[in-house]
């Protein structure tokens, strides 16, 4: 009797699984599996969203989700929380990175205890990570922020950038697209001055006044951090220049939306941040099962089709956000 | 043996172990084993073997390191805030003589020490030549140090050292895998400092200034130029540090050395040490180090998140130090009593030496 | 004994303290001659330096770090310290931020609010120096990662990024229409003269000043030291907390970062120090606090205008901090007992 039961069961699970095997692209959920989503810090919402996304598609993949971070935005801070997660024995680690080289040494270890490393939004070193979901690729995200501001100021403006630290990656990268493709499509477009806000709000606004103090002729101010775009849009409203100095950058839309709507800002691209925490998730499925090669095509629900190309997964093309359609973005 | 020799016994031992270390060491002794313990048992992953263990020290060493040369700065009254930059600099600078003119990195290491140790010298020097308050002027040379260290590690700093001198960050002495360098370096460290404070006139000349820095000038001690070895000191163990974290991350950033300060003030009041100076001992702060660094990484290993491990060695903190100033109160007492039949012993409070 | 603050080390800090004589001029009047050189210095390089609005945002851009750091100030003229004001800040703007954000919470609410929270969070600090006599760096540092946690829960990862528009008038607009001052302002300057008067003419401020001087001696001649500590941790609280609710009208926006990012604990120290206050307790300036909070905030502004290179400020502002302390201390061997 007890035989017969089992045997059923194990007939049944095999069928289940040719079953979904049959259906085309499903992925195998049957290991409930433990996945970290490690974010740069916790307490901020374009963290929260990619949050939001994991959790929905966590659900679905039969995941065991915990995000958990440092309470500052240090690398030792996520060190920490990696060797505690190593210690726990998690399957995944899937992290957006303070900077890339300090956190290489733990990922490796946990890599090499079998556990898959997925980093997203901000890369670290190549070898220390089995995959890397890229936000968009960062010659686009270039275009795009110079785009954004170019349309309104024109091809002669004296613009200025607002960064967070001097030595931060993925800030680094877009500045450096940027540069190329200003350089080749507005060869007569100068920056004028690079300044840092620290990704605080109170030294990003004191750093936005002070470039339009400075710099009187600035017409444009491209600045690519969360803080740094509200700080500098804030500069704008303050001292009246509303519809003379445009604003542009990446952050989350519920940050920037009243800008967007006074016409500080009219366009400012990012990517959907809560659907790329679903892609965290089945990039963590499909590693943990060992079905994603390095170059590589899969489908991840509903979220359509993707490309590993060298472990490098591109998420999406620039998502820009204007007053027409900001209104549709929650996050 | 009879029952009063064995309580003689008894009392001599006590008398031995009391003398040698002080009561709130042996809390943080307990306190060290309930820490252990509870996590061996609480927290699965914690306690891997004795080598696990030990691998969980390379996690907070640095800190002690830290710890050591702040210790000596807090002894005299005076205080470092620098700590952080000077760590983060020297460790950039080591990086990019390495990285960009291509020198060993060992020698690269020791550039980075000496200048450790002349960035706490400059700290020194405004603080007896300028005669700032050492609040002040470690925090405007840590806004100064922190720039350079920015200015010298560039948009990309170096990272990717020889696997050789990362082992001085993540590597074992034995091939078995037991015993962390790091480990073998703090004790170095630890043992040293504990042995300058407590057993060199240097040491005793330290609290005698943190004491009273007006009765130790009219002693004829030389206020100044301790004051200045102080910072040097300090200086030298951020940089060494600085060293140690960069070998940990086989990097170095600009920004390396932010976490040092608050946790290693942490680590020094918690050992005892008196903010106000004059007061408390190496062991102590040695034995704080390992209490709040394997609390913290026990916590994390339990499942706690980092906001929770932060808030919960704050409670800790304050819960210690009140508990400690009750049973200071009380243990006077309880001593009074105890002397009739004990030989008389000196107490921290009254005795301005560091044991 | 409770009430003693280590009767030892507060002796020992009336030897270490630089004595008045060693000053020449008033800290305050020597940094006003600073801030002035400076404007005029960098005006005549570059006249939107001293254009109006210029002038008026260096001074705003300063309100809240003053607030804070008055706060401080008393505390360390009785020789405390309080690191916890940049999570109780913090507190202040997430808090009140969230509250206006989420459910509109009225204006006059969340002023109350905010000075209701920072006497509590300050009480507690003080209760935990007096009472328990607990050193206050430690307190502080405890309570800072406590206080710290508390922003994180309660924001749960919800940022303040608009806030109604009287709040946005609270934090920018003039007092009048024809009296082009920011309302910031005339708070700050309100908040100076009460916080100045309590200081030099009232029985409390005698009294802050004498547990800060010496202790044991306060205690002696009859002084509760308990509650003055006590009322003062839960002044530099309340100040805090407020400065957390205009931070969130000026700029609109707060995060988990706001008060501990900018390390507000380090620069109100620097500040209050900066103004010619004693570490060592027993003295506050509380103008020169305001004077040095002016100062930091103009001596980034010219670091922009004169075009250096940003990696290059903070050690600018370190330079400045170091000039600042030292400039206008009589540098002869008279205090003598350092030598």
């Amino acid at each position: 009797m007890r035989k017969t039961e089992l045997l059923v069961g194990a007939f049944l699970a095999v069928a289940m699984l040719a079953g979904a095997a049959s259906a085309g692209d499903a992925i195998d959920t049957s290991k409930k599996l433990k996945v970290a989503m490690v974010p740069k810090l916790i307490g901020l919402s374009v963290f929260k969203a990619n949050e939001l996304g994991a959790i929905d598609a966590a659900k679905k993949l039969n995941i065991d989700f915990l995000y958990t971070g440092p309470v500052t935005a240090s690398a030792q801070g996520q060190v920490d929380v990696f060797n505690s997660l190593i210690a726990r024995k998690f399957d995944v680690i899937t992290t957006t990175s303070n900077n890339p080289t300090q956190l290489a040494p733990a990922l490796k270890r946990a890599m090499a205890q079998g556990i898959k490393v997925v980093s997203y939004d901000s890369d670290v070193s190549p070898d220390a990570r089995d995959f890397f979901i890229q936000n968009t690729a960062y010659p686009a995200m270039g275009k795009a922020l110079v785009e954004s501001v170019a349309k309104y100021t024109g091809p002669e403006a004296e613009v200025a950038l607002l960064s967070s630290t001097p030595d931060a990656t993925i800030q680094n990268e877009w500045i450096n697209a940027l540069k190329t493709y200003m350089a080749a499509t507005y060869p007569k477009m100068k920056i004028v001055t690079t300044q840092y806000g620290q990704s605080s709000p109170s030294q990003s606004l004191t750093a936005g006044l002070n470039i339009l103090q400075a710099y009187p002729n600035v017409t444009g101010i491209i600045a690519p951090d969360g803080a740094a775009v509200v700080g500098a849009a804030e500069a704008v409203k303050k001292l009246g220049k509303t519809g003379k100095v445009f604003v542009t950058g990446t952050s989350d839309p519920d940050a920037i939306r009243q800008y967007v709507k006074e016409g500080i800002i009219l366009e400012s691209p990012l990517w959907d941040e809560v659907k790329e925490g679903e892609l965290v998730m089945y990039v963590a499925r499909l590693a943990a099962n060992g079905a994603l090669k390095d170059n590589d095509t899969f489908t991840a629900g509903d979220l359509g089709t993707f490309t590993v190309k060298d472990k490098v997964i591109i998420f999406s093309e620039p998502l820009v956000f204007n007053k027409d359609n900001i209104d549709q973005y929650k996050f | 043996m009879t029952r009063l020799e064995q309580s003689t016994t008894q009392a001599s031992r006590f008398a031995v172990l009391s003398s040698l270390i002080s009561g709130w060491e042996l809390a943080l002794v307990v306190a060290l084993f309930a820490v252990l313990g509870g996590f061996a048992v609480g927290a699965p992953g914690f306690f891997d073997g004795i080598g696990g263990l030990l691998q969980i020290t390379q996690y907070f060493l640095p800190f002690g390191l830290v710890a050591m040369g702040l210790s000596i700065v807090i002894l005299t009254g005076g205080i470092d805030l620098s700590v952080g930059a000077t760590a983060s600099l020297s460790a950039l600078v080591m990086a990019q003589l390495w990285a960009m003119f291509g020198l060993n990195i060992w020698l690269a290491a020791a550039v980075a020490l000496v200048l450790g140790g002349l960035l706490g010298a400059i700290n020194g020097l405004i603080v007896t030549r300028l005669r700032t308050e050492p609040l002040i002027a470690t925090l405007a040379t840590s806004f100064i140090y922190g720039s350079i260290a920015t200015a010298v590690g560039g948009d990309n700093p170096p990272s990717g050292f020889p696997d050789s001198f990362n082992a001085l960050g993540i590597g074992t002495v034995d091939p078995t895998g037991l015993i962390p360098w790091q480990l073998v370096l703090f004790a170095v460290v630890a043992t040293a400092t504990g042995l300058l404070m407590g057993r060199t006139s240097f040491g005793r000349k330290v609290v005698m200034i943190g004491y009273n820095s007006g009765t130790a000038y009219y002693s004829g001690i030389p206020v100044q130029r301790v004051l200045l070895s102080s910072y040097v000191l300090s200086g030298l163990t951020a940089a060494l540090a600085g060293v140690v974290l960069a070998a940990y991350y086989s990097a170095a950033r600009s920004s390396m050395g932010d976490p040092l300060l608050l946790s290693t003030l942490t680590m020094v009041v918690l050992g005892g040490v008196s903010i106000f100076g004059g007061e408390g001992t190496i062991t102590g702060v040695i034995l704080a180090v390992l209490v709040l660094g394997f609390l913290r990484q026990g916590l994390l290993i339990a499942g706690y998140s980092d906001m929770v491990t932060t808030m919960v060695t704050g409670v800790i903190l304050l819960g210690s130090i009140a508990v400690k100033n009750t049973l200071s109160t009380r243990r006077n007492l309880l001593r009074a009593r105890l002397r009739r039949w004990r030989t008389p012993a000196h107490s921290p409070q009254t005795n301005p030496t560091v044991k | 004994m409770s009430d003693t603050i280590h009767p030892i080390a507060a002796e020992t800090a009336a030897v270490k303290s630089p004595s008045a004589a060693r000053r020449r001029w008033p800290r305050e009047l020597v940094l006003l001659i600073v801030i002035i050189a400076v404007t005029a210095g960098i005006g005549v390089a570059d006249p939107g330096f001293v254009a109006k609005q210029n002038l008026q945002f260096m001074i705003l851009n300063s309100v809240v770090l003053s607030l804070v750091a008055l706060g401080q100030t008393l505390v360390i003229a009785t020789r405390g310290i309080d690191l916890s004001v940049a999570p109780v800040m913090g507190l202040g703007a997430v808090v009140t931020g969230l509250w206006a954000q989420q459910f509109g919470f009225p204006l006059w609410g969340a002023v109350l609010a905010s000075l209701a929270m920072g006497a509590v969070l300050g009480t507690l600090n003080g209760v935990l120096v007096a009472n328990l006599n607990i050193p206050p760096i430690i307190v502080t540092l405890g309570t800072y990662s406590i206080y710290g946690g508390i922003v994180f829960i309660y924001s749960d990862g919800v940022q303040v990024y608009a806030v109604p528009p009287e709040y946005a008038t609270f934090g920018n607009a003039s007092i009048l229409p024809f009296l082009p001052i920011p309302i910031p302002v005339v708070i700050l300057a309100g908040v100076l003269g009460l916080s100045w008067y309590m200081l030099e003419h009232t029985v409390f401020g005698r009294a802050l000043l004498a547990v800060g001087n010496n202790a044991a001696a306060a205690y002696s001649a009859g002084i509760s030291c308990a509650s003055t500590v006590v009322r003062t941790y839960a002044i530099a609280g309340t100040l805090a907390c407020f400065a957390g609710l205009i931070f969130v009208s000026y700029t609109g926006s707060a995060t988990v970062m706001t008060g501990t990012g900018d390390h507000i604990e380090l620069q109100s120290i620097a500040v209050a120090l900066i103004g010619g206050t004693a570490a060592a307790g027993g003295r506050g300036n509380l103008i020169g606090t305001v004077m040095g909070s002016l100062f930091l905030s103009v001596i980034l502004t010219a670091l922009v205008f004169m075009h250096v290179p940003p990696i290059w400020y903070s050690a600018g502002e370190g330079l400045m901090i170091l000039i600042a302390v030292t400039v206008g201390m009589n540098q002869s061997r008279a205090g003598g007992e350092r030598t």
